[in-house]
């Protein structure tokens, strides 16, 4: 034990705060320590000269005064509380008038609501239109992003969007034959496959299946094909049959798609 | 104070006479001036029945306390720039095996105390002479018990350096 980390245990030693064991050994300490001998002698003296040092008292003048400022405050008070008392003696003259009034302001309020009803309808239809343009500009801006992990969130908010307009399917059309990323591509390519009666979609992905040399998205573009049954796409997957730089894998995919579409 | 909030200040009346002694007490023995102190705790109370409205339930000593120790630093802030040196020289000395009259003990204490910087003074006052556990001290001043258990321990040992300083 350092005699510095004692000082802490003498101070509550002197406090009477110190448990048993602790202070039996804190006394066999200083038994034989003749610094923190002194130290305990000194902190007993510093802590019990601080006691006699005792509580001082307040004059009489502080509490007057402090009544006096009750009394100020009370009389701010006051006004309020005489508004209130001429309120609780009501006339019958007055209990009329404000039931009349009451049924006025009833009454008025229905009339009112009544004729809102349909202009609070067409506010809110407004507003949720408002709302989804919003949210349609913003993935158009996020689907412009620097980052594709950014322009991946993009295509997803897009299938919450449930009518999108050309804009957004346009962005997507663009993503997936042009985004650097191939994460990105495919994802849009997912997220345009919804679009099944859409003949925008549809022109692009037979475009895309002419001009893609990517496997992965030629795979993702043929099933597309295949599932909406687009006749048009025959000739263009029997072209990839015969190319020699097809992919294996996407010659099957091919044969498998030309089968159905028969 | 629940009352107090809700508009009936008789009821302050009764929280002043439980806790201005309290209050009086920590600032004399901040500011070790009877005058200056009593205009401070007239300002607690001015404080706390001006804004009684932000009392939201709780202990009410340390709500209070709160207000006190904001006055406080207040005038701890305006007093610092006119703040004289202590001539060292007026200490009178103190010397464990000499017996020394008690008003002189006294008068040498409040001078080695005025020493201390304002916050551990402060927390010096709250423990030694506001009779508050180190929990509570913990609670106005937004610690935790541990924290300010070491502080006081540590500002008790600088005052007793401070105070048996041979000069």
């Amino acid at each position: 034990m350092s005699c510095k980390e004692n000082e802490s245990q003498i101070i509550e030693y002197v406090d009477g705060t110190l448990s048993m064991e602790a202070s039996k050994e804190l006394e066999q300490h200083i038994a034989d320590c003749e610094s923190c001998e002194k130290t305990l002698k000194e902190t007993r003296t510093l802590l019990e000269d601080l006691n006699t040092m005792g509580p001082a008292l307040p004059s009489d003048a502080l509490r007057i005064s402090f009544l006096e400022m009750l009394k100020e405050e009370k009389k701010l008070q006051e006004p309020k509380l005489k508004e209130l008392k001429s309120d609780s003696s009501l006339s019958w003259k007055t209990a009329f008038q404000i039931a009349a009034s009451l049924l006025l302001l009833v009454g008025g309020y229905l009339w009112g609501s009544h004729a809102k009803n349909q202009e609070v309808t067409q506010q809110i239809s407004l507003l949720n239109q408002e709302a989804k343009s919003l949210k349609q500009d913003m993935t158009l801006a996020l689907l412009d992003n620097q980052s594709a992990s950014k322009r991946i969130k993009a295509v997803n908010y897009t299938e919450e969007i449930v009518q999108p307009d050309t804009k957004i399917l346009v962005a997507l059309i663009d993503r997936m034959n042009y985004d650097a990323n191939i994460n990105v591509r495919l994802a849009a390519a997912e997220a345009l496959s919804r679009f099944s009666n859409n003949e925008e979609v549809k022109d692009a992905f037979i475009e895309a299946l002419t001009t893609e040399k990517n496997p992965s998205i030629q795979i993702a573009v043929i099933e597309f094909l295949v599932k909406v049954q687009d006749q048009r796409a025959r000739a263009p997957m029997q072209i990839l049959l015969e190319q020699s730089e097809t992919p294996g894998y996407v010659k099957d995919h091919v044969n498998e798609g030309l089968v159905s579409l028969m | 104070m629940q009352e107090v909030s809700q508009g009936n200040l008789d009821a302050m009346t009764l929280l002043f006479e439980r806790y201005h002694k309290w209050i009086y007490n920590f600032f004399y023995q901040m500011v070790q001036d009877k005058g200056v102190s009593e205009d401070l705790v007239q300002n607690v109370f001015y404080k706390a029945i001006r804004y009684r409205g932000s009392y939201k339930g709780g202990k009410f000593a340390s709500w209070i306390f709160q207000i006190a120790r904001n006055i406080s630093s207040d005038h701890f802030g305006k007093v610092k720039k006119k703040q004289i040196e202590v001539v060292v020289d007026q200490i009178p000395d103190r010397t464990d095996d000499q017996p020394v009259e008690a008003t002189e003990q006294v008068e040498r204490l409040r001078i080695v105390m005025d020493r201390l910087p304002v916050a551990e003074k402060e927390l010096l006052v709250m423990s030694r002479f506001q009779g508050m556990k180190y929990k509570q001290i913990a609670e106005v001043i937004g610690s935790n018990e541990t924290a300010v258990k070491t502080k006081i321990h540590r500002t008790i040992k600088k005052l007793k350096v401070l105070y048996f300083e041979t000069i």
